[in-house]
């Protein structure tokens, strides 16, 4: 049963090959500077073949955030956990400009913390940025992790963000 | 949603979890020198995990080829059409552990069966890089015959080895 997340204002559910058109067309504009397959779209293609494929291979992958009236895609937050990754992470990623400064991406992340707590029993959480992303950086200290400058980094110029185990 | 296909050798089933260091080795090693690699972990794991959300979002896609005693891990077979292709192509990925025993082959035979039998598909290819002589010399055994090319941004120039129709098989 693949799990489905009821928040306040959103609904988290599996992605599809239906979230497609808007997950291209996030990757094709310049917002999407700070992820490799930005502006390639046979990349882009790759990459959310591997967004579908990371549910297939785990049960578990990062939601597709959604509002409770409307199925359309917003962003992708929650569970990513590849194999060559150090410790579990919960990841995010807005694709919608229209969705932003509504604390979306906020409510899903709690959500997902508590899921990945709760739920899958992880003890600890990490969330991966780039220094120089300010607005995922904000996210994750509004969410109350903390920089971790001892964990051990997927790549060289990654920042490693600690979060709080919230309380069952 | 991925059907499990066995053959007289070989398990053809849906990547693992537990098949990414098999998957990462081959990433790495000079096998996939023809298809842009080596390549590091991190886009290893994006490329198995692409395997998988491939049947997703086409309906069909490439197998995990297995040893059907031990379930190894022998190499990646089987149909593929990602964004920026001409058309499906039947495809295939040998890692070390598969060397000399006729997988791709016996995996290609199965694979094309499938798309002809079962997916009612009326032709396919097989992209090569043509200095790979030994895709070449396995698209020829299979009955291909080279009928044109097409450049791709990563892998340059690259053959079309068109698969006898489905009525002309071996």
């Amino acid at each position: 049963m693949t799990p489905t997340i009821q928040t306040e204002r959103l609904i988290l559910r599996r992605p599809t090959k239906e979230d497609w058109p808007v997950y291209r067309g996030f990757m094709m504009t310049d917002r999407a500077g700070f992820f490799s397959s930005s502006g390639d779209l046979a990349q882009t293609w790759k990459s959310w073949a591997a967004e579908l494929g990371h549910w297939e291979m785990y049960g578990i992958g990062m939601w597709a955030v959604t509002r409770q009236d409307d199925d359309m895609i917003m962003g992708l937050v929650g569970p990513w956990t590849p194999p060559h990754w150090p410790e579990n992470e919960i990841g995010w990623m807005m694709l919608s400009s229209a969705a932003e400064g509504k604390g979306f991406a906020t409510e899903a992340a709690r959500a997902s913390l508590t899921h990945a707590f709760d739920v899958l029993g992880w003890q600890t959480a990490v969330s991966y940025g780039w220094p120089d992303n300010t607005r995922s950086v904000r996210l994750a200290e509004k969410l109350g992790a903390v920089l971790d400058p001892n964990a051990q980094a997927p790549s060289e110029d990654t920042l490693v963000y600690r979060h709080p185990k919230v309380a069952a | 949603m991925i059907p499990i296909l066995h053959t007289e050798r070989l398990t053809m089933r849906a990547p693992r979890w537990d098949d990414f260091e098999a998957y990462a080795a081959f990433c790495a090693s000079p096998r996939t020198v023809h298809l842009g690699g080596p390549f590091p972990r991190c886009d290893a794991f994006h490329k198995l995990a692409a395997v998988l959300g491939h049947w997703h979002l086409r309906g069909f896609g490439r197998w995990m080829v297995a040893d059907a005693k031990t379930d190894e891990p022998l190499g990646i077979v089987g149909l593929y059409y990602p964004e920026g292709w001409p058309e499906p192509e039947l495809a295939w990925s040998l890692f070390d552990a598969a060397e000399g025993r006729g997988v791709a082959f016996e995996a290609a035979i199965a694979a094309r069966d499938y798309a002809y039998d079962t997916l009612g598909w009326t032709t396919l290819f097989s992209a090569i890089e043509p200095k790979n002589t030994r895709s070449v010399a396995l698209a020829r055994r299979l009955g291909c015959t080279q009928s044109g090319s097409f450049y791709h941004e990563i892998y340059g120039d690259l053959h079309q080895w068109r698969h006898p129709a489905p009525e002309a098989r071996p």
